[in-house]
């Protein structure tokens, strides 16, 4: 209950946030040319993955993925067409928004539009790279994704396992009649 | 006259084939137990499948027949390079059914790489990745790494295993016999995985505030990684996912461990300590650590890339020590990488060349070998100052006071020019594809000396003919040319022989 309301406040109030007329710049070019829009407010879009790494001063550390895997995954229409494209993205606790699930094997991550701050080489962090979120808006939430074995597979690997399985015995029972 | 190998040669070389089938047959139970356990089922059923293939050519090779089983050198040779060609085909099996692969080869270069340790990487959409095939995935690199004929050596003991060891690119016995050196070669891994996996775990959960079980996940992961100087990682953006230098160090201190030689580490728990120093090996790899890192950083320092002293530090160093150790961990994305050009690309580019110590889960040239190498263009040069009646040292200390001899001078030079001319090879064959000179060497000095670093050449859409290029540089890298030689050897034996 409290996540739906807290889903549907992102919602109302993510689409008031000031970064939101912005233009979404894409992953890519903030690693090839990340220089460039050191410390400068940005925003992007993607998909959050990995994990929701709760740091003692209060933020979330998580990746943001914008890449075609994001809105479709690969074990659902997506297809085989390039690497992920990722960037660190730091959220501050006082944000107060509700993450649920991260993209994973089970789980489309939500996908988000987040504004912040582009630190390029920071040297207050020896030089990483990442995104200082200020305001975050959940486009779409979390969603789980199938796990769908394939039967031919699981008979395949049955029958090669009993075969060898049968062999063993085999070898076994000859062995002590010597 | 080349002599054909007869029946027994090929019965000989199926049963050590057999007896390493079954080795990985259970250590793909480990994957499968997990899958099962998380009720992932689809990587399951692949599992399933491969631990299938492996059994079942394991018992049958126990039906081969043979009246004495005394391996020859040749027989050993065939075992090691056979192995390292048909382990990853059937262990690609659950990378290829995961859906993960645009094509079955590239599976297979996935598994290549992760056997050879190599951490080169063809996967698409890891960070969607089951849980189970990733830890597939980094337990290849323990079973390259520590070796997979150690972990056969240490359960089966027959006549003439020796060949096995040194098949596997082992250069020095460090007990009196192969099978408790084998067995000393786990105990050490075992003791690092233990200590490594609780402090990484431990930064994970405490300081990164990560979930307990997903503490623990990237915890074993980055131990199997990076102790085994192998380079995968469970999300894309590497060890940049991380975003904290105290799991850098802990990753850094066992990629150190790593790259170290078992002999060293012998050394270090039973003594004596002080000699370690002494040895050329040491020497040559603290100069080449030191030579390289002051190269990268003076490189980057002319680049500007980094405004800060602490970021061109941590940085520089990190990815340094990732190259020297044959890692492949990078906390800087590809595209970055790719823009470290002159004194900094000259600096990786050597780093991964050399190597580390031989007898060690790295790659490269490797210490030893590179100290020889200098010291034998040295003794030339000395040899045309000095007068003609001067007599030169021919000792050198590893382990003890060794013999330098010519010959010894000339099969460290033919091993270290092997590499230059495999590195030459990858450069080569990404050229012909239209790549830049300086992206096509990094990539294949990475390749071909067990890295994985890249400057994005790497890539699910690169040529098959690059892709067959690079896995060909891994196995011919990782084993040091001699079993693949042989294998070749054998080959033509078989087809031409009498």
């Amino acid at each position: 209950m409290i996540r739906t309301v807290l889903i549907t406040l992102a919602l109302v109030f993510g689409s008031a946030l000031p970064a939101a007329g912005q233009d979404v710049v894409p992953i890519d070019e903030l690693t090839y040319a990340g220089a460039s829009y050191d410390t400068l407010e940005v925003t992007v879009e993607g998909e959050l993955v990995g994990d929701f790494g709760d740091r003692r001063d209060g933020t979330v550390w998580t990746q943001l993925n914008d890449d075609s895997y994001a809105d479709n995954p690969l074990r659902e229409s997506g297809t085989h067409d390039e690497g992920n494209a990722g960037i660190g993205v730091r959220i501050a606790g006082n944000l107060n928004v509700e993450l649920d699930h991260p993209g994973g094997y089970r789980w489309r991550g939500p996908i988000v539009r987040a504004s912040g701050i582009w630190h390029f080489h920071d040297s207050d962090r020896g030089g990483e790279s990442y995104l200082e979120v200020t305001a975050i808006e959940i486009l779409e939430p979390a969603r789980t994704l199938a796990d769908d074995p394939s039967p031919f597979a699981w008979v395949v690997g049955g029958v090669l396992v009993l075969a060898a399985f049968a062999l063993y015995l085999r070898i076994n029972r000859v062995s002590n009649k010597q | 006259m080349l002599l054909r190998p007869e029946p027994h040669d090929f019965r000989i070389i199926g049963v050590q084939l057999g007896r390493i089938a079954n080795v990985v047959a259970v250590a793909g139970l480990f994957p499968l137990s997990w899958a099962v356990v998380a009720r992932e089922w689809a990587p399951a059923s692949g599992f399933l499948v491969m631990v299938g293939v492996f059994a079942l050519a394991g018992m049958a090779s126990r039906f081969i027949t043979l009246n004495e089983e005394h391996l020859e050198w040749s027989h050993g040779m065939v075992v090691v390079a056979l192995t390292w060609l048909l382990v990853p085909a059937v262990g690609a099996i659950p990378l290829a059914m995961s859906g993960h692969y645009g094509q079955p080869f590239d599976a297979y270069f996935d598994a290549m790489s992760g056997l050879s340790t190599t951490g080169l990487a063809l996967i698409q959409d890891v960070d969607h990745v089951a849980p189970s095939i990733n830890f597939w995935r980094h337990l290849l690199h323990f079973l390259g790494g520590q070796g997979i004929i150690i972990a056969a050596l240490s359960l089966f003991s027959a006549s003439g295993v020796t060949t096995l060891y040194y098949g596997e690119a082992r250069d020095e016995r460090i007990l009196p016999n192969v099978r408790s050196t084998a067995r000393f070669i786990w105990k050490v891994a075992a003791y690092h995985l233990v200590i490594g996996v609780a402090a990484l775990s431990a930064v994970a959960f405490f300081q990164l505030g990560f979930r307990p079980w997903r503490a623990l996940f990237h915890g074993l992961m980055i131990f199997f990684a990076g102790f085994d100087t192998g380079g995968f990682t469970p999300q894309s953006t590497s060890l940049g996912y991380y975003h904290s230098a105290v799991f850098e160090a802990v990753a850094g201190i066992l990629m150190v461990a790593g790259a170290m030689s078992f002999g060293l580490h012998y050394a270090l728990w039973r003594g004596p300590r002080r000699a370690i120093f002494k040895n050329l090996e040491t020497r040559t790899i603290l100069a080449t650590v030191t030579f390289t890192l002051v190269l990268t950083m003076f490189g980057l320092a002319a680049t500007g890339i980094y405004s800060s002293v602490t970021g061109l530090g941590r940085q520089g160093f990190f990815q340094v020590l990732s190259a020297h150790t044959g890692t492949g961990f990078a906390t800087v994305p590809p595209n970055e990488l790719a823009l470290w050009g002159g004194l900094a690309f000259g600096g990786m580019g050597i780093a991964m060349a050399l190597g580390g110590m031989a007898s060690s889960t790295a790659g490269g040239v490797k210490s030893l070998r590179v100290g020889l190498t200098v010291r034998t263009i040295l003794g030339q040069v000395r040899q045309v100052l000095l007068p003609e009646r001067a007599v030169q040292s021919t000792t050198y200390y590893q382990n003890g006071l060794r013999r330098f001899t010519p010959a010894l001078g000339q099969a460290v030079m033919s091993v270290s020019l092997l590499f230059v001319a495999l590195f030459l090879l990858g450069t080569g064959v990404a050229i012909g594809y239209g790549y830049g000179l300086q992206e096509a060497l990094f990539e294949s000095v990475s390749a071909g000396a067990s890295v994985g670093l890249s400057v994005g050449v790497t890539d699910p859409t690169m040529p098959l003919l690059l892709k067959l290029t690079y896995t060909l540089q891994m196995w011919l890298g990782r084993l040091e040319f001699v079993a693949v030689f042989s294998l070749l050897g054998f080959l033509v034996s078989w087809i031409r022989g009498k």
